[in-house]
């Protein structure tokens, strides 16, 4: 051992300076460098990392809003195609009824129409009757005066 | 004129004397190491912003990639949280004293008269090719693998890895039960006696292993220099830079694995057969 330490000069003294080098690199290096890097980079890191947690967030509301809307628009679509099938129906009842009513007046006044020439028919035969009646009794008049002046030659 | 020897040391050599205390060219590289990362540090701190800018966003690959490294060893990113900043002080510090010993400024020191004549004294050599740099660090390592240790999974656990007492209980309390373990439980305690050595070939091999690498890599630039000057040293300072890097990791590395193995609960571990932290790190 002590040719060792005699072959190597080992000196606990200087063994001690170099442990006080080594502290004071660690303690500047710790204080200075690595312990504010360190920090920097583990609030950069989670800066990165709550960064690419809300991207994930807004790509899942995203999708979730997306969804809703397909859903609200898919909804939309059933309840308008509901409406114009009522629609439709409602017109073709509308309509069917409005051709039914448009037929019966159609009849109504075709009725009409003909009890009215009717009528008239009776009322022109009637006239025609009384006309024929005043004429003959005209031309009986006539002729009774006639037969009469005939009568009275001497 | 007398001549000059560049004779190369086992050990620093001293500059100047405060007192009693000897300052050595070790010593004072490990001072501008120091000077250098306090530098460094305030200027990243002044630099620091949200948006980062092209030197922090260096240091933040850096960082984040060395984080991830000790991910691989503690499989815990909390514990890694816990153990980085010492690693990476160790790393920085080590680094920085292996390249300033390879930098061309140790071609400043002083002339002094020794046992062979007059001799030329660096003022730089690198603070871990000296054994007192080396020691300081791995005994720091492994204390504070310790106390980290102690930390985390208490006082008692941490006495048992190497005292096991515990065992020597559950001779009295499992002996019908288990009648082997009146062989078992005195093996165990011995394993933990040898624990202990084990700490201290810790301090041995992380010490040696480091000292011996970045030694033999300033041997082998001024070898070269001696034997063909400027151009043969040069592919070998690349080489030594490199080096420089992987024995500052290997370290770390190191360091980071006794910490997660002071921090593991040793009972815990046996019962659930956990893989333990050196193999993890085979299959890193």
């Amino acid at each position: 051992m002590d040719s060792i330490i005699s072959t190597f000069h080992i000196d606990w003294k200087i063994i001690i300076a170099q442990a006080v080098n080594f502290g004071v690199v660690f303690t500047v290096l710790y204080i200075f460098a690595l312990k504010p890097l360190n920090k920097l980079m583990q609030e950069r890191s989670e800066k990165i990392s709550k960064g690419v947690e809300d991207a994930k967030q807004n790509e899942e509301l995203l999708k979730a809003c997306r969804a809703d809307y397909d859903e609200v628009i898919k909804k939309a679509k059933n309840e308008a195609y509901v409406f114009s099938e009522k629609a439709k129906k409602e017109r073709e009842i509308e309509k069917s009824a409005s051709i039914e009513n448009t037929k019966k007046e159609v009849e109504a006044i075709i009725q009409n129409g003909k009890k009215m020439m009717e009528d008239e028919k009776v009322k022109m035969v009637e006239d025609a009757k009384k006309e024929i009646v005043s004429l003959t009794m005209l031309a009986t008049e006539k002729l009774i005066s006639s037969k009469k002046d005939l009568n009275d030659l001497p | 004129m007398e001549k000059i020897s560049h004779e190369i040391t086992l050990f620093a050599e001293p500059v100047f004397h405060f007192g009693s205390f000897t300052v050595t060219n070790a010593l004072v590289t490990s001072w501008f190491a120091v000077a250098i990362i306090v530098v460094l540090a305030l200027a990243l701190r002044s630099k620091l912003r949200e948006v980062p800018g092209k030197i922090q966003s260096v240091f933040e690959v850096a960082i984040e990639g060395a984080l991830s490294l000790c991910d691989q060893v503690t499989n815990d990113r909390k514990l890694s949280l816990k153990i980085f900043p010492f690693a990476i002080s160790v790393f920085f510090f080590i680094l920085v004293n292996n390249w300033l010993g390879i930098t061309p400024l140790g071609g400043f020191g002083i002339i002094e008269k020794g046992e062979h004549g007059l001799a030329f004294i660096p003022y730089l050599r690198s603070g871990t090719a000296d054994i007192n740099g080396t020691i300081a660090l791995a005994i720091m390592a492994v204390l504070g693998a310790n106390i980290f240790g102690v930390f985390s999974v208490g006082l008692w656990k941490t006495f048992n890895k190497y005292v096991n007492l515990k065992v020597l209980g559950e001779i009295f309390t499992k002996l019908r039960r288990e009648p082997t373990i009146i062989i078992v439980a005195p093996i165990t305690f011995f394993v933990g006696l040898i624990e202990i050595v084990g700490e201290f070939a810790k301090i041995a091999s992380l010490s040696f292993r480091l000292f011996g690498n970045v030694f033999a890599g300033e041997v082998l630039l001024v070898s070269m220099a001696a034997l063909v000057a400027y151009a043969v040293p040069i592919p070998f300072l690349f080489l030594e830079i490199l080096v420089g890097l992987i024995q500052a990791l290997i370290f770390s590395i190191l360091l980071v694995v006794y910490f997660t193995i002071g921090a593991s609960d040793h009972a815990e571990e046996h019962e659930g057969h956990e893989e333990p932290a050196e193999h993890k790190l085979a299959s890193v």
